[in-house]
């Protein structure tokens, strides 16, 4: 019996029948060369997507015109001149061999775009909200012409390199999307005015494309609520009757998106529900005959099926969780759930686009390395010689090290002193509301840890001693970090979370990074504080995503955290801290001391562990406190070379 | 791809030293550096630069 009947039924768009109803949707990856050439690397990782299931898969957005104002991000792919066609060729080729219809996405970036330039384009001149991005310029009406002629002949030219769909994007800032909302098109030509007119972009696009590939199925992406009513965007229900009127101009596909980039509110947050945007969807479903989509926070399958069965969408959507696990649609019908590798939301594939850096996974550090046999994303080569492996710590570093590690063919055990697998995650996934789907990726290593036939023993607290008496061939510290100074009257993130320790009403936290501010949220959250937060560094919460460090920095003002920046902790003594700041000493009172400050693990392990086995190595925070991101990749890439 | 620090450039102010979410840089002789197994190439850094000196060796050229 198919657990997930809908999801892995047939679907049609046009003419075109697919496997199933999840689409892999576009996501940029800055994998293409500067040029706007695809790289090997690309069309390894879009093989990969195809291989996974999925029954539509979708390219990177490529910008159609020649000068780069549709360019939005550095290693953004092209489609501006037939040159590029047997490169994206060979991407339509790898989806197809896969057995999945390929999509091809045309994008002008508009008020995202530019990147090279001095400038970006829009209908008119409403100043950027993010500071990223280029000052404005108004678009003539010779270049809106232009601007859709790039779009027909990017669709020739995506015909000819062997793609079943194209699709438009009109989302979150591009181009059409500008045009479309009332917040950014103040024309007074025929272009702007009413929806129907501020749509008229879209029309002409639209129709021209269908003119020109009429055998290809046309879908676009729009904006089903663009969250600026903080700044005269459209109503909800324009953008709804946006949906219409591009079904109406001739789109086989609808794709519902929300929220624009300079929204001020939060859209893939873990803090946003799975399954919240649906609603949204579902309105679009109601104005409109042809197939709609959506992703947005379906990061578990039982959502999609449901949605799909109650007729809120067509077609499932997904980006990050098949960034994170391309194998997601084979593992959810095969019955293996428990091994797909969960995104968490962290974002760090989106915010590294900005800073012209290839798209990274906290979870899967693989990703972008499909093609390099050494990286495994195929499986290991068995290592040359087998060893027996002892890893010290069960949190992520420990986890991906031992999972690595064992399917290469090493005998690997693993302790752990607490009765839990998770180690610092454990106290991460109560900081805020969503956090405990960090715990998702810790599952997934434990199933596939169990798999490879890791032996974990738990509740054992390893010491340098059982480890002298196991005598391992490689021992791989991954203890987590150590504090110092935490006696007596000092609490720990631990004491706070875990153990429930009494917290006054006047506390001050010592450290400012990620771990500072995550004990501030998650005391705020459940008490009123009055808390002060001492930093030696001039920029608190350097190593918190930007998607989740502006939510936590508007609660900290809200509750009015008090942040000594530059400032040194110099005694503590009866609740009065001695502090040193750039304009001169001074005492904090406070009831409750918390420190949130890890250095490597030295004091157990440090000097002692060469004399323990002939290969030694430290990993995660044990090898220097950071975040999730670089524990698993810290573990994945010992694990290759073990 | 990990960020490269034009040493002719670098005054050794220390801002990116401040902003580098897992302290990969530290200051040897009065210019930044990079420690190649901490850095997350995130590239963050490089906007932050005053001087420009921090670059992240994007690959233009295609085939």
């Amino acid at each position: 019996m198919e657990r997930y009947p809908h999801i892995f039924q047939s679907g049609t768009i046009g003419k075109l029948v697919t496997r199933n109803r999840i689409k892999y949707a576009a996501t940029e990856t800055n994998f293409p060369y500067g040029d706007g050439y695809v790289s090997d690397r690309e069309v390894a990782y879009m093989e990969a997507q195809a291989k996974g299931g999925a029954g539509i898969v979708t390219t990177q957005g490529a910008y159609p015109d020649k000068k780069g104002e549709g360019k939005g991000f550095k290693g953004m792919m092209s489609i501006n001149d037939d040159k590029f066609i047997p490169g994206l060729a060979r991407i339509a080729d790898v989806i197809r061999a896969n057995g999945a219809l390929s999509s091809i996405q045309i994008l002008h970036c508009g008020r995202e775009g530019g990147i090279e330039l001095d400038y970006c384009l829009m209908p008119s001149i409403v100043p950027q909200k993010l500071s990223y991005f280029k000052p404005p310029r108004e678009i003539t009406a010779t270049e809106i012409k232009q601007a859709v002629k790039d779009h027909v002949d990017a669709a020739r030219r995506a015909r000819q390199a062997g793609f079943d769909m194209i699709e438009l994007s009109g989302i979150v800032g591009y181009l059409i999307s500008t045009f479309i909302s009332r917040y950014t098109n103040k024309r007074t030509d025929e272009y702007g005015g009413d929806l129907k007119a501020r749509c008229r972009l879209m029309i002409e696009i639209i129709e021209g494309v269908k003119a020109e590939v009429g055998d290809m199925a046309v879908g676009i992406r729009l904006c089903g609520h663009e969250l600026l009513d903080d700044r005269g965007g459209n109503t909800f229900e324009e953008s709804v009757e946006s949906f219409r009127i591009a079904q109406e101009a001739g789109a086989d596909y609808l794709s519902v998106t929300i929220g624009w980039h300079e929204s001020s509110q939060s859209v893939i947050t873990r803090d946003v529900p799975m399954g919240h945007w649906l609603y949204i969807a579902e309105a679009v479903k109601k104005a409109v005959d042809v197939p709609v989509m959506m992703a947005f926070r379906q990061f578990l399958p039982h959502i999609p099926e449901k949605a799909i069965a109650g007729g809120q969408i067509d077609f499932v959507e997904m980006c990050r969780p098949m960034m994170a696990d391309p194998e997601f649609p084979n593992k959810i019908r095969q019955g293996r759930e428990k091994e797909i590798v969960p995104c968490i939301a962290c974002n760090a594939c989106f915010s590294r686009l900005y800073y012209h850096q290839p798209i990274m996974c906290s979870v899967r550090p693989n990703l972008g390395h499909e093609g390099e046999e050494e990286w495994g994303y195929y499986g290991f080569k068995p290592a040359p010689k087998k060893k027996k492996i002892a890893i010290v710590g069960g949190g992520p570093a420990g986890l991906q090290c031992a999972e690595v590690a064992a399917r290469k063919g090493h005998e690997v055990t693993l302790f752990e002193k607490n009765d839990r697998l998770g180690g610092n995650v454990l106290i991460a996934s109560m900081v805020d509301a969503g956090a405990i789907e960090l715990m998702r990726p810790i599952a997934t290593l434990e199933e596939l840890c169990r798999k490879a036939g890791v032996s974990i023993r738990l509740g054992v607290e390893c010491d340098p001693a059982m480890v002298r008496e196991e005598a391992p061939d490689a021992l791989v510290v991954a203890t987590g970090g150590a504090m110092k100074g935490v006696s007596g009257e000092v609490l720990t993130p631990q004491d706070v979370m875990v153990k429930d320790r009494k917290i006054g009403q006047r506390v001050a936290i010592i450290g400012g990074g990620g771990v500072g501010l995550g004990i501030a949220v998650y005391l705020l959250r459940h008490g009123e504080h009055e808390i002060t937060i001492i930093d030696e560094g001039g920029k608190p919460g350097r190593d918190v995503n930007p998607f989740y460090f502006w939510q936590y920095m508007a609660l900290m003002k809200k509750k009015k955290v008090n942040f000594m920046k530059r400032t040194r902790m110099t005694a503590i003594e009866d609740g009065r801290i001695g502090v040193l700041s750039p304009s001169g000493e001074g005492t904090v009172e406070a009831d409750s001391i918390i420190m949130s400050v890890f250095y490597p693990e030295e004091e157990v392990w440090g000097r002692k562990a060469s004399t323990l086995a002939k290969e030694v190595y430290f990993i995660g925070d044990a090898k220097k406190p950071r975040r999730i991101i670089n524990a698993i990749h810290d573990g994945y890439r010992l694990g290759m070379v073990l | 791809m990990i960020p490269v620090i034009d040493e002719e450039e670098c005054t050794g102010c220390g801002t990116c030293i401040e902003i580098c979410p897992p302290g990969a840089i530290t200051l040897v002789d009065g210019k930044a550096r990079i420690a190649g197994d901490l850095c997350e190439e995130c590239g963050f850094c490089a906007p932050e630069c005053p001087v420009e000196a921090i670059k992240i060796p994007f690959p233009l050229k295609g085939p």
